[in-house]
């Protein structure tokens, strides 16, 4: 009998307020999920791909004017609105919280990718090229996407894997800290926590009690597992007259 | 005969030829074992008869995990390298060996060596690039259940497991009476499944596709 794991639900959060726009979790997720390049040529046609963006924008008026920015990933919906237009099943909540692609499974109908209201999943156009350098360099425990399929977003579950089978070959439970998705290991300021809300260890928990918590797009019901810490900014708050 | 009805009747063979070639490679495909299955030639005729087979049919009876070191600690089974084979082969030279092609072909072996190249061997188990399996977790649960244990009858020992070792007939057959290895499994997801379900192992998509 294979022991059961205890049960799981992943979720991130992400806090506003630290991130600088300094796109190291950009880099680090191309790197850890062999995502190819993104020519200039791929970014004129819209055909990018990048499991997780920083979004930039802007507020106030010239000349006070600020950057702002949001990381922005797959939000994991609870109630995906991806899933139920898949006609091939391909794409799935399972029983860690995690909204899941089946690569072998899509056959590229991009149904999901227009009823996603966060433009998190991507279409492989073409067939993935890296240069000749890198022929060693990709990651051996995620698949390279052919042309045709969706992707998107895993929340690193190789590396949940991996946690759970190093645990499992040291005969204990996964503990929080054991592993990090690779944005939020390559955040400088520590913006992105992610964790297991089942585990009242985790380190979420204190981003989740946050006052300052939001969710993307709440109005639509999604129920994203990426929860959203608002930005902190004293002199704006007083140039509208908050104090 | 009517020229109409012999064109039909011709029409209607040439159409039973193509569907049974079509039907004939699909449940190939279907029920058969994947392209390339069959026990390829390799670059040295290694014969896992003489280093795995019983000590009473004559072989060294190493047990799998003496030269697959990998496959009970990781993800890979790995196959030795060149220097693990000298580690013995630098001494057994095969001359005077009963066997009349041991002394070419270990001398293949030894020539890589001295060159420091490695042997191609060709991949006889291979699973696609989106299936990710990992040895040492199976290998761990087939140690502490020998009853789902196939294709050989393992040596339980006293507190009710089994070695490392026993546990590979199960996935690869009767390795050790092979002397040139074939894939015995289909290996297919049907297979994967099927035993998963058996063992109540995780059959969510994620646990083995991402």
């Amino acid at each position: 009998m294979v022991s059961t794991p205890r049960e799981r639900k992943w979720q991130m959060v992400v806090d506003v307020d630290r991130c600088t726009g300094c796109q190291a979790c950009v880099v680090a997720c191309q790197a850890e999920n062999n995502i190819p390049f993104n020519s200039e040529s791929h970014f004129k046609q819209g055909r990018t791909f990048s499991w997780i963006r920083i979004e930039r924008y802007w507020e106030g008026e010239f000349p006070d004017v600020k950057a702002r920015f949001l990381p922005f990933l797959c939000q994991h919906c609870d109630n995906a609105p991806c899933e139920p237009v898949c006609p091939v099943f391909a794409t799935y909540h399972n029983n860690e919280g995690l909204n899941v692609q089946v690569y072998n499974r899509c056959v590229g109908t991009r149904f999901c990718q227009n009823n996603c209201p966060y433009h998190a999943r991507f279409f492989n156009y073409w067939e993935p090229v890296w240069p000749v350098q890198m022929r060693n360099s990709l990651n051996p425990d995620v698949t390279v996407r052919g042309r045709g399929i969706m992707e998107k977003c895993t929340f690193c579950v190789q590396r949940i894997r991996r946690a759970e089978l190093d645990a499992k070959r040291q005969e204990r439970e996964v503990r929080d800290g054991d592993f990090q998705p690779a944005c939020a290991q390559a955040c400088p300021t520590s913006a992105l926590v992610f964790g297991d809300v089942k585990d009242p260890q985790s380190r979420i928990h204190e981003g989740l009690a946050n006052k300052r918590r939001f969710r993307l797009r709440e109005e639509l019901g999604t129920e994203p597992n990426v929860v959203y810490l608002s930005k902190v900014d004293s002199e704006a708050k007083e140039a509208a007259g908050h104090a | 005969m009517p020229k109409a009805l012999s064109r039909l009747l011709i029409g209607a063979l040439v159409g039973l030829v193509v569907l049974g070639v079509i039907v004939f490679f699909v449940g190939n495909a279907w029920f058969g074992l994947p392209v390339g299955a069959q026990g390829p030639e390799q670059p040295i005729a290694f014969p896992h008869t003489v280093h795995a087979g019983s000590v009473e049919s004559g072989g060294l009876g190493l047990d799998c995990t003496f030269c697959h070191r990998n496959v009970d600690k990781g993800a890979a089974a790995t196959v030795p390298s060149v220097q693990q084979c000298m580690f013995c082969h630098s001494k057994v030279t095969g001359e005077g060996s009963t066997s009349p092609t041991a002394l070419a072909e270990i001398t293949k072996l030894r020539t890589a060596a001295e060159q420091g190249e490695p042997i191609s061997w060709v991949r006889v188990h291979r699973l696609p690039d989106h299936v990710q399996f990992v040895h040492d977790v199976h290998i761990r649960y087939l140690m502490e259940s020998p009853d789902v244990i196939v294709n050989s009858t393992p040596a339980i020992r006293q507190d009710g497991t089994v070695d490392a070792a026993q546990t590979c007939s199960t996935c690869h057959g009767q390795v050790a009476t092979m002397a040139k290895v074939k894939q015995v499994r289909a290996l297919k997801m049907g297979d994967c499944v099927d035993c998963h379900r058996a063992n109540n192992a995780p059959t969510d998509c994620a646990a083995c596709h991402y």
